[in-house]
C-alpha cells in the first residue's frame, strides 16, 4: 500500500535539492526539469517499498544520476536533434558564475560531474560518495582530481582550492 | 576576479532554486496515468497480435512460448517470401553464384555476374539510399533521427565478424519512437541502432551464419559501462526476408530502473535480403525495455523499404 501522504512530504522535503543535483549532473534547466519529474514518478511507483529503504534521497540521486548518464550518452548520437526539442523552461535568467560552471560542466564526464556535484552540494565526503556511487574510494579521488583539474582548465579565472581530493574527508 | 569552485556551486544552487518544481499530487497523478497507459498499451499489443493469428491464420506460436508473429506492418505492403530465396537484389530470380566467373559491365559499377543462359543477371547495389530506409508508422513517429556513426551489433563477448571483409557498403543511423499511447511532449518509448549493409555476392549468409554462432558462443557477458551480467539467446525469429537471426539481450534493472523486479530486455534482430542485410537494435530510451510487438512491426517496415528498392 503507497501512502501519498508519506510521499508527499517526502517530495516537498527533497525535491529542491534533487533540483539543485539534477542541474549540477545535467548542465540544463529542462533537463533537470526532466529528470527530476522523472526519478520521483519512479519513487511513486516503488513507494510502498521504498519509504521503507534506509536512504530514499541517496536513492533518487542514483536514479537522477543514471538517467542523466543515459541521457549523456545519447547527446553524442542525438545532438542536432535534442538541442531544438522541448519548450524552454519557465525560469530565471541564471547567474553569470552558474553558466560559466555549466558551461564547463557540460564538458566534463557524467561521472566527474556526479562526485563533485555530490561533494561541493551536500558535503559529502570522498567515502559515501563511494558508498552512494558503488565505486571504490581511490575511483571517487580520480573524479574528483580529474574533475577539478579539468574546471581549473576550462575556467581561467579559477582559484583552485589548495585541497586535493585525498584531504576531502 | 577569481573564485573558488564552491562560490560557482553556490551560485548554480541560485539558479537551480529558480526552476519550478511540480507539485507532488501532479506527480503522482503523472505516474499513475502513465502505468494505466502502459497496462493498456500492452493490453492493445497483445489484442492486435491476436487478432492477427485469428485473421492470418497461417502465423503461429514460436516455439519459445513468445509472443505470437504480428501480421505484416500496419500499413499495407508485400509480404516477404521467404519459402523462395531472393537472390542478390534485382527483379531476376537467377541466383548469383559467389563463384561466378565474369562480371559484365554495369551502370553501378557493380559488376553483375553473366547467368549460364545469357538472360539479364542480377545486378548488385552498391550504394544505399536513403529510400533504403524505412520511416516508422506515424503513431510511432518521434521525429528524432540522428545519422551519427556506430556499431552495427551490441558486444557479444568481443566475438570478430570475418564477413565485414566482404562488406560493400554500409550506412546507419539511430531512430527513436514512441508508442501510440505516449503523451505528446513526453520523451521517446526506444530507439533503434538501425544499419543496411551490403556484402559481396554470396557472402551475406556468412554474416547471419556467424552472428547467430556469436550469440551461441555468448551466453552471458559484462559489459564495458556496466556491471551487470547480461544474458544472450537466440529466440525465433519468424519469417523476415530470405533469413533472419534474431536474440534478446536480458539483465535485470539496477535499482530504481524499470519495473521492480523486471528485467532489461534489448531486442536485436537481423534480416538478409539477397546479399543486403539490414539490423535492427532496439536500444530502449532511459531503461525502457524492447517490446517484441513493436521490434517485430518494424522489422516488417524495414524489410519492406529494403524490398522496394531492391525491386
Amino acid at each position: 500500500m503507497r501512502d501519498a501522504q508519506s510521499f508527499d512530504e517526502f517530495y516537498r522535503s527533497t525535491a529542491r535539492r534533487t533540483m539543485r543535483y539534477a542541474y549540477a549532473v545535467a548542465g540544463d534547466h529542462t533537463e533537470a526539469q526532466d529528470l527530476v519529474q522523472e526519478a520521483f514518478t519512479r519513487a511513486w511507483r516503488q513507494w510502498g517499498r521504498l519509504s521503507e529503504h534506509p536512504a530514499p534521497e541517496a536513492w533518487l540521486r542514483l536514479v537522477v544520476a543514471r538517467l542523466a548518464t543515459d541521457r549523456w550518452r545519447r547527446l553524442h548520437r542525438w545532438r542536432s536533434v535534442l538541442s531544438r526539442t522541448g519548450p524552454q523552461p519557465d525560469a530565471p535568467p541564471p547567474s553569470e558564475d552558474g553558466v560559466l560552471l555549466v558551461r564547463a560542466l557540460r564538458q566534463l564526464p557524467a561521472t566527474h560531474r556526479q562526485a563533485l556535484a555530490l561533494h561541493y552540494l551536500f558535503d559529502m565526503s570522498v567515502e559515501e560518495i563511494a558508498r552512494e556511487t558503488g565505486v571504490p574510494v581511490g575511483t571517487v579521488k580520480s573524479w574528483l582530481s580529474r574533475g577539478r583539474s579539468r574546471l581549473a582548465a576550462l575556467l581561467p579565472d579559477l582559484s583552485v582550492e589548495a585541497l586535493e581530493a585525498n584531504d576531502v574527508s | 576576479m577569481s573564485a573558488e569552485i564552491s562560490d560557482l556551486y553556490r551560485s548554480l544552487t541560485v539558479d537551480a532554486d529558480g526552476v519550478q518544481v511540480a507539485r507532488p499530487e501532479l506527480v503522482r497523478r503523472r505516474a499513475d496515468r502513465r502505468a494505466r497507459l502502459r497496462i493498456a498499451g500492452t493490453a492493445v499489443a497483445v489484442a492486435v497480435l491476436l487478432g492477427g493469428v485469428a485473421v492470418g491464420g497461417r502465423l503461429a506460436f514460436p516455439a519459445d512460448g513468445s509472443a505470437p508473429l504480428p501480421p505484416p506492418a500496419d500499413t499495407p505492403g508485400p509480404l516477404p517470401t521467404p519459402s523462395t530465396p531472393r537472390p542478390s537484389p534485382s527483379v531476376s530470380s537467377t541466383l548469383p553464384s559467389a563463384e561466378s566467373p565474369t562480371a559484365a559491365n554495369s551502370p553501378s559499377g557493380g559488376g553483375p555476374p553473366a547467368s549460364a543462359t545469357g538472360a539479364a543477371a542480377p545486378r548488385q547495389p552498391t550504394s544505399i539510399p536513403d529510400r533504403a530506409f524505412f520511416t516508422l508508422a506515424p503513431a510511432n513517429d518521434r521525429d528524432m533521427e540522428s545519422w551519427a556513426k556506430s556499431a552495427m551489433l551490441p558486444a557479444l563477448c568481443g566475438a570478430r565478424y570475418p564477413s565485414d571483409s566482404a562488406v560493400v557498403q554500409r550506412r546507419g543511423r539511430f531512430l527513436a519512437y514512441k508508442t501510440p499511447q505516449a503523451p505528446a511532449g513526453s520523451v521517446p518509448d526506444g530507439s533503434y541502432r538501425h544499419t543496411i549493409t551490403i556484402y559481396r555476392t554470396g557472402r551475406a549468409d556468412d554474416a547471419l551464419r556467424e552472428l547467430r554462432q556469436a550469440v551461441r558462443d555468448c551466453p552471458t557477458q559484462k559489459l564495458s559501462d556496466d556491471a551487470r551480467t547480461w544474458r544472450q539467446r537466440l529466440l525465433t525469429s519468424g519469417e523476415y526476408g530470405d533469413e533472419s537471426v534474431l536474440f534478446e539481450m536480458r539483465s535485470p534493472y539496477p535499482d530504481g530502473m524499470g519495473e521492480p523486479g523486471a528485467d532489461e530486455v534489448r531486442l536485436v534482430r537481423a534480416v538478409r535480403i539477397g546479399d543486403v542485410v539490414t539490423v535492427l537494435w532496439e536500444q530502449g530510451w532511459e531503461y525502457t525495455t524492447a517490446q517484441r510487438a513493436q521490434v517485430d512491426a518494424d522489422s516488417r517496415r524495414a524489410v519492406t523499404a529494403i524490398e522496394n528498392w531492391l525491386d
